[in-house]
């Protein structure tokens, strides 16, 4: 049994502030390494999704070939689960934002967040280091749900085109990580003025459908009934849609993606900032 | 990332606050809390608190659940904002220098906020790099306190497989990563066992012997209180109510303590009232206090007044249960200075454990 005697003791206060992207990175990293720890988490988050592509893509994929979309038209060469396929990762960005805020609570309830505001960490890295481990999450679900898309095109004979092949498919998972880590703002706000995780979870479930339904991401606008169209011109959720549709079926549309980086940008100043003075407002 | 040199033993009284001042310095404290329905009703958590705690001394706070001693830590580790008063921290002002004091000090929450998804290395090791440590000197340092805190052999193991004691220890390694000058423990054995308790008092002890450093200690317990502090401050609804030596405050007493439990009966108040009263005239009683299953008499004689208070209660037909005799200890001072006994409220530490569990 050794003893701290040679280890002296008392250190002075470190004279130089640790590098600001050290902190984030560690913020980060614990966060990472719990998703490491309880790989079945992130396996289940992805089964939602995937019973959305599967159920909706075989029940409605004759009605969208026979005709519903252009009637009396040649048949198209793709299957509807191309279509599918993007609402699909938009309904899962939007669904992991809005677990960000259970983290939040879960280290509030159980004192860690304590370990991080009692240290001399910048508050800003705390709150970076969690959105950066967020948006490698919800990239890494993005990429898994296009790769099984991918193998069932090749193995189960569906017809997506991939337009824009590997570079596209990054493409998807970065717009889907950086619309979720804007978007995340909200379940943050929510976790940290409630600090209860049944609100933040209301919160969000009941935001998920219609903004998914209220955008272009299911259907195309012309198909929306009159105010609908009107409501998702004004949904964030339409441009990484659209931006995401172009990418898997006709190639790159940079009009679209822009239009999907403006809407992510605007989405998460509002919202991180309400986190951000959230946050601020701790301990006062 | 700067690495973090264990500062030589000489250099520790070079920085030490000159001219003797004190390391934590507390003037008119004021902590209002915003409750209740639209934010206005007012709760007063603390009142005009004043103290300070000297460089390498072992303080505590004793007090009941809401007195207002975490309220106090968590204000001086720069967790929540001061309503009004100043506080200190080896002279940096917690508003103006919140992270000189930060950096100076480790503390230990009331609730156990280790990630219990990571093993026990792990959440030192982050804790470190909080503090911006890093490479051998973080590595030789965690691999010390695992030895000291018994938890080498846990070490690689998530901490979601611990039992409480092993949690807490862990909890306190988190706080003593970076070598503090002043540790704060805010209830550091609420909800532990008797046995685990004396496991981390043991703990505790050899820190401050060993490392001399600064420890600022809140506890419900009088025991712990009495056991560990060197010196300490009973606070009740937001005030300090008595502060010195355990041994002073007992002293204080300036008596023995006769304790008479009653035997539970219908009209149990009543026939306490009737044995205060009693107790109240015998010669050489100097105080009597009811308390929840009979009354505490302190006497300058306890001998002698035990005798004419049984023959007293006897004539007046006021059945007894049980007598004792006792040196006073930090119950009958806390008795004394608010005029009721300490409840403690005890958390069930199973149902606290499984809660913590699942989120680590």
């Amino acid at each position: 049994m050794t003893t701290m005697t040679e280890t002296r003791v008392v250190s002075q206060a470190a004279p130089v502030h640790g590098s600001a992207f050290a902190e984030i990175w560690w913020v980060a990293y614990r966060s990472l390494l719990r998703v490491v720890r309880s790989p079945m988490a992130l396996f289940f988050s992805l089964m939602m999704p995937l019973i959305w592509l599967v159920m909706f893509s075989q029940s409605f994929g004759n009605l969208f070939q026979r005709g519903a979309v252009a009637p009396g038209g040649p048949a198209l060469p793709y299957d509807f689960v191309a279509v599918m396929l993007p609402a699909t990762i938009v309904m899962t960005a939007i669904q992991s934002a809005s677990q960000s805020g259970f983290g939040m609570v879960a280290d509030i309830e159980s004192g860690f967040m304590d370990k991080f505001f009692v240290s001399p960490m910048r508050r800003s890295s705390v709150l970076l280091g969690k959105l950066l481990a967020d948006g490698i999450r919800m990239g890494i679900q993005a990429l898994l749900i296009l790769t099984i898309a991918f193998v069932l095109t090749l193995v189960a004979g569906w017809r997506i085109p991939f337009a824009t092949n590997v570079v596209g498919v990054v493409m998807i998972a970065v717009l889907a990580a950086l619309f979720g880590v804007a978007f995340s703002g909200l379940s943050n706000t929510v976790a940290l003025r409630t600090k209860s995780t049944e609100a933040t979870m209301m919160a969000s479930f009941s935001l998920t459908f219609p903004l998914l339904f209220m955008s272009t991401a299911m259907l195309p606008k012309a198909l929306l009934p009159g105010w609908v169209q009107s409501v998702s011109t004004f949904n964030p959720v339409s441009y990484l849609a659209d931006a995401a549709r172009a990418l898997i079926i006709s190639g790159y549309d940079w009009t679209l993606i822009g239009k999907a980086l403006v809407a992510i940008a605007i989405v998460g100043a509002i919202l991180n900032g309400m986190a951000i003075s959230a946050f601020r407002a701790q301990g006062k | 990332m700067n690495m973090q040199t264990a500062a030589p033993l000489a250099a520790r009284s070079s920085t030490a606050t000159p001219g003797g001042a004190p390391i934590i310095d507390v003037q008119n404290l004021v902590k209002v809390y915003k409750g209740g329905r639209g934010r206005t009703e007012e709760v007063r958590a603390v009142q005009e608190l004043s103290f300070a705690v000297k460089e390498g001394e072992f303080f505590g706070f004793l007090g009941p659940n809401g007195s207002g001693k975490s309220t106090t830590i968590k204000v001086i580790t720069t967790l929540l904002q001061k309503t009004s008063g100043s506080v200190t921290v080896a002279g940096y002002d917690v508003d103006r220098d919140p992270d000189a004091i930060r950096r100076l000090i480790g503390y230990t929450g009331q609730a156990i906020g280790v990630d219990g998804e990571l093993t026990g290395r792990e959440n030192l090791m982050l804790i470190g790099r909080f503090y911006h440590m890093g490479g051998a000197h973080l590595r030789r340092q965690v691999d010390e306190l695992l030895t000291v805190l018994q938890l080498t052999e846990a070490a690689e193991r998530r901490a979601n497989t611990y039992s409480g004691g092993m949690r807490r220890r862990l909890d306190l390694g988190a706080g003593l990563v970076h070598h503090p000058r002043v540790l704060f423990l805010d209830e550091p054995t609420t909800g532990l066992d008797p046995a685990t308790r004396n496991g981390v008092w043991e703990h505790l002890r050899r820190m401050h012997r060993t490392e001399g450093m600064t420890v600022f200690l809140t506890t419900q317990y009088m025991e712990e209180a009495d056991q560990l502090c060197e010196r300490l401050a009973i606070i009740d609804k937001g005030k300090i109510v008595a502060e010195g030596t355990p041994s002073a405050l007992k002293a204080d007493i300036g008596a023995d303590v006769v304790t008479v439990r009653l035997p539970r009966v219908d009209n149990f108040d009543v026939v306490r009232g009737q044995a205060q009263n009693a107790a109240q005239k015998v010669s050489g009683v100097k105080q009597v206090i009811p308390f929840d299953t009979g009354v505490t008499i302190h006497a300058t004689n306890a001998g002698a007044t035990l005798l004419e208070v049984l023959k007293v209660l006897d004539a007046e037909n006021i059945p007894v249960q049980e007598v004792a005799i006792s040196r006073p200890t930090l119950d009958e001072v806390f008795l004394k200075h608010t005029g009721r006994a300490m409840k403690i409220e005890e958390v069930k530490p199973q149902n606290m454990m499984m809660r913590r569990r699942g989120r680590g």
